[in-house]
């Protein structure tokens, strides 16, 4: 059965929450998602422990708090650390790549620049994660 | 007869009478007399003789009698002693101890006995009864019975043993004297109160270049000889009339020098041997010391040499001892250290120099100076005006004629100034090295920043394309692809100029790659169109490098000769050739080839000589700057419309 998630996106661009929306209605997928702009929101979000995402998608260059910044707060957290974290990015610097799964991620997925592409990208990507078994804290 | 007669008669014999009785008074008195003296004789001689027997029986020497067939009749307790036999038991002939090299000579020496009676100092060697070997010393005579008949020979006889064995050991070490003194490094002449020569050696004749065997110079006049050997000399009257001056003094004289012709210096030494109050002769002795002489002359001429050196160079120097006590410096570090010699003898170097840990790498420098060991170091240390400065030390054990160290020697550069550049260069190597990490990031950010926007168009075009199918007319919906063509082409410039900036400032370690299993990898992945053809014609070589670069660069230029390959049969023909230090690559292909105006021009960014799509002007950039950090060159050859064939060098 394929599960239902609950999908937090933090993302500072509307348009990339846009394309992640229309995606998932799109592909008529009946996944939940929550949005946050920035780090710090997310932060907020999470505080309620007993709404917790399934899974996080996270974009590396936001202002404030930086993706891997964010990470390592996430990582350092005892509950939330056991989150699957996937991070979207454009960069595909080396450097960032080693740091993510030094840290910790489930996944790296570079943004393509055609939405087709994109969308191809992230049914997979939810649909391996929706046949996943994950941890309910 | 008359009266006058008779009484004359009676007279007479009356006289007669008185004669005889006066004349036997006399004599008996005589008799008397002789027999007292008789009596006494006998009694001296029987003393006599019993004193002789004493002697011989008591004599320290051993005295034997033998009768004249030899067999020993008598043998006194040093006899007994010295042969051994007890002759009351043992029946010992006199053959039995003679020593059988000696038997010709005992043989004459016993005739000697029967002609004359005795014989004198014969010595030879004789057999004890343990059959030990003695030397003995014998004097023998005859002795006769009251009708002269010889009956018996007696001998007394020494034990020389022990006297001969010291004789033989005198001969010998005269003998090895005479040697050395024939062999001896000095020239030698002995000569007698006439100056006669005595004894002389080779050396000498050496010396004095006289062609003739040492022996046969003695006897010979030395005054003679030196009238003739004068000449050698280079003031032959002064050496004549030195020596005559010597000869006539008869005194000691060490140490003359004596200068000869050629050049060689004799050094000539006169002794008068004396033993006891006589003289025994006079001992020249010459000794070639040139060589001593010039050893020391260039000895010294070395020694002010390097002590010029030493006090002129640009080197500071310093010797201390093992307590690190400064024993002396020279000039040059006096400037450098900014102290006198007379400010630091005796201070410590280390406590007096050393700043910032420096204590310690001394310590540890000097530690290995007692050991032997010579070394170089970098030394931060503080000069009189409390300024740093940087030395290079090369220091060095310093020892005595012994052979045991004393402390060292430390040659100083002042390098404060290169250290200074040195420090300046890392410093600036630091920055720079910043510097590019940042433009790294800044490049890394700038591309995500312009890629973002390039997105975010594309999925809205592609939205309105969505929410409007069915309503755009054909010219819009061409439009809205060349929208998304652009976007494309824009985000590839992006990329390709991110990839220019990554190529040299990612410097991965360099390992062993495998081109020829890399390219071949890389043919199966890339695009390559049916009609072409890829063929290598050998085996690519390993080579040190970064691999993802090398792919990069192999990618660039399969992909460039794909591009453009516009002939029905397509052929890229990829080849090595094996230079000393490099490999030589080239990819070769049949496409549209490149004016020859602008193969300098394409190697730069933003060059591209076909505006298209797929072709942002940076793939050959890319590839240049590869070939380069690989120490290689690139350049090309191509006629347009035939092919271009592309060569580049990879250090191996």
């Amino acid at each position: 059965m394929i599960k239902k998630l609950k999908i937090l996106l933090i993302e500072d661009d509307m348009i990339e929450v846009m394309k992640l929306n229309r995606t998932i209605s799109t592909l008529k997928l009946d996944h939940k998602i929550i949005e946050a702009n920035n780090g710090e929101e997310a932060l907020e979000i999470l505080e309620q422990k007993d709404n917790l995402p399934d899974i996080i998608l996270l974009d590396l260059n936001m202002p404030k708090i930086n993706g891997i910044e964010f990470l390592n707060i996430l990582k350092k957290d005892s509950v939330l650390k056991y989150i699957p974290t996937i991070i979207l990015s454009t960069s595909n610097n080396q450097k960032d790549l080693l740091e993510c799964y030094k840290t910790g991620v489930a996944g790296y997925v570079i943004k393509p620049l055609k939405y087709e592409d994109y969308v191809s990208k992230i049914e997979k990507l939810l649909a391996y994660w929706s046949i996943n078994e994950l941890i309910v804290v | 007869m008359s009266q006058n007669q008779v009484e004359i008669l009676q007279r007479a014999l009356t006289r007669e009478k008185a004669a005889r009785r006066a004349a036997e008074k006399i004599l008996e008195e005589k008799s008397r007399d002789l027999y007292l003296t008789s009596q006494k004789l006998e009694s001296l001689l029987d003393e006599k003789s019993s004193q002789l027997q004493g002697v011989f029986e008591n004599i320290v020497d051993a005295y034997v009698v033998m009768d004249l067939k030899g067999n020993f009749i008598k043998f006194n307790e040093a006899a007994t002693k010295l042969f051994g036999y007890d002759i009351a038991v043992d029946k010992v002939n006199v053959v039995h101890l003679i020593h059988i090299e000696d038997y010709n000579y005992a043989m004459s020496s016993f005739m000697d006995l029967q002609t004359n009676s005795f014989f004198k100092n014969y010595e030879a060697r004789v057999y004890t009864k343990s059959k030990e070997v003695k030397w003995v010393h014998i004097n023998a005579s005859i002795i006769f019975d009251k009708n002269k008949k010889p009956v018996a020979a007696q001998g007394i006889v020494r034990d020389i043993t022990a006297q001969k064995a010291s004789e033989d050991k005198l001969i010998e070490s005269e003998n090895r004297l005479a040697s050395l003194v024939v062999n001896l490094d000095s020239g030698i002449v002995l000569e007698d109160e006439n100056r006669k020569i005595v004894l002389t050696n080779n050396k000498f004749c050496e010396l004095f270049k006289i062609n003739a065997n040492p022996k046969d110079l003695i006897g010979m006049d030395c005054v003679a000889a030196s009238e003739q050997n004068k000449i050698l000399f280079k003031d032959p009257e002064g050496f004549i009339q030195r020596m005559r001056a010597i000869d006539a003094d008869k005194k000691a004289v060490i140490g003359d020098e004596l200068e000869m012709l050629e050049g060689q210096i004799l050094e000539r030494t006169y002794m008068p041997i004396r033993i006891g109050e006589k003289s025994k002769g006079f001992l020249w002795t010459f000794t070639d010391v040139t060589l001593k002489r010039t050893y020391s002359k260039s000895l010294e001429a070395q020694r002010q040499k390097y002590y010029n050196i030493i006090a002129n160079m640009n080197l500071g120097m310093v010797e201390v001892n093992k307590n690190e006590e400064i024993l002396m410096v020279n000039q040059s570090f006096e400037k450098i250290s900014g102290y006198t010699e007379a400010e630091v003898k005796g201070k410590n170097a280390r406590e007096l120099f050393a700043v910032d840990g420096g204590s310690e790498i001394v310590l540890e420098e000097n530690k290995k100076r007692l050991k032997g060991e010579s070394s170089s170091y970098e030394l931060k240390v503080k000069n009189k005006a409390g300024e740093i400065i940087y030395l290079l030390i090369s220091g060095a054990p310093n020892y005595n004629i012994d052979g045991e160290i004393i402390g060292s020697i430390g040659i100083h550069l002042d390098i404060t100034k290169i250290k200074n550049l040195e420090l300046q260069k890392e410093k600036l190597l630091e920055k720079l090295e910043r510097s590019n990490d940042e433009l790294q990031e800044y490049a890394h950010i700038v591309s995500h920043d312009l890629k973002s926007p390039l997105r975010s168009i594309h999925a809205l075009v592609s939205w309105l394309k969505e929410d409007n199918q069915g309503k755009l007319d054909a010219v819009s919906l061409q439009n809205f692809g060349h929208i998304e063509t652009t976007l494309e082409k824009m985000e590839q410039l992006i990329t390709d100029v991110l990839n220019y900036s990554s190529v040299g400032a990612e410097t991965a370690v360099k390992a062993d790659v495998d081109l020829n299993s890399m390219v071949s990898e890389l043919i199966n992945i890339l695009y390559i169109p049916e009609h072409i053809e890829i063929k290598s014609l050998h085996v690519l070589p390993n080579i040190k490098g970064d691999i993802t670069k090398l792919q990069q660069l192999f990618q660039n230029l399969i992909s460039n000769s794909v591009k453009f390959i516009d002939k029905k049969c397509g052929s890229i023909i990829i080849d090595v050739e094996d230079l000393k230090s490099h490999y030589k690559f080239s990819i070769q292909d049949n496409g549209i080839g490149i004016d020859k105006k602008y193969h300098n021009k394409i190697f730069k960014i933003f060059h591209s000589l076909k505006k298209s799509k797929d072709s942002s002007g940076i793939g050959l950039s890319i590839v240049k700057k590869i070939v380069n950090l690989h120490e290689g060159e690139i350049w090309l050859d191509s006629e347009p419309n035939v092919g271009t064939t592309f060569y580049f060098t990879l250090k191996k």
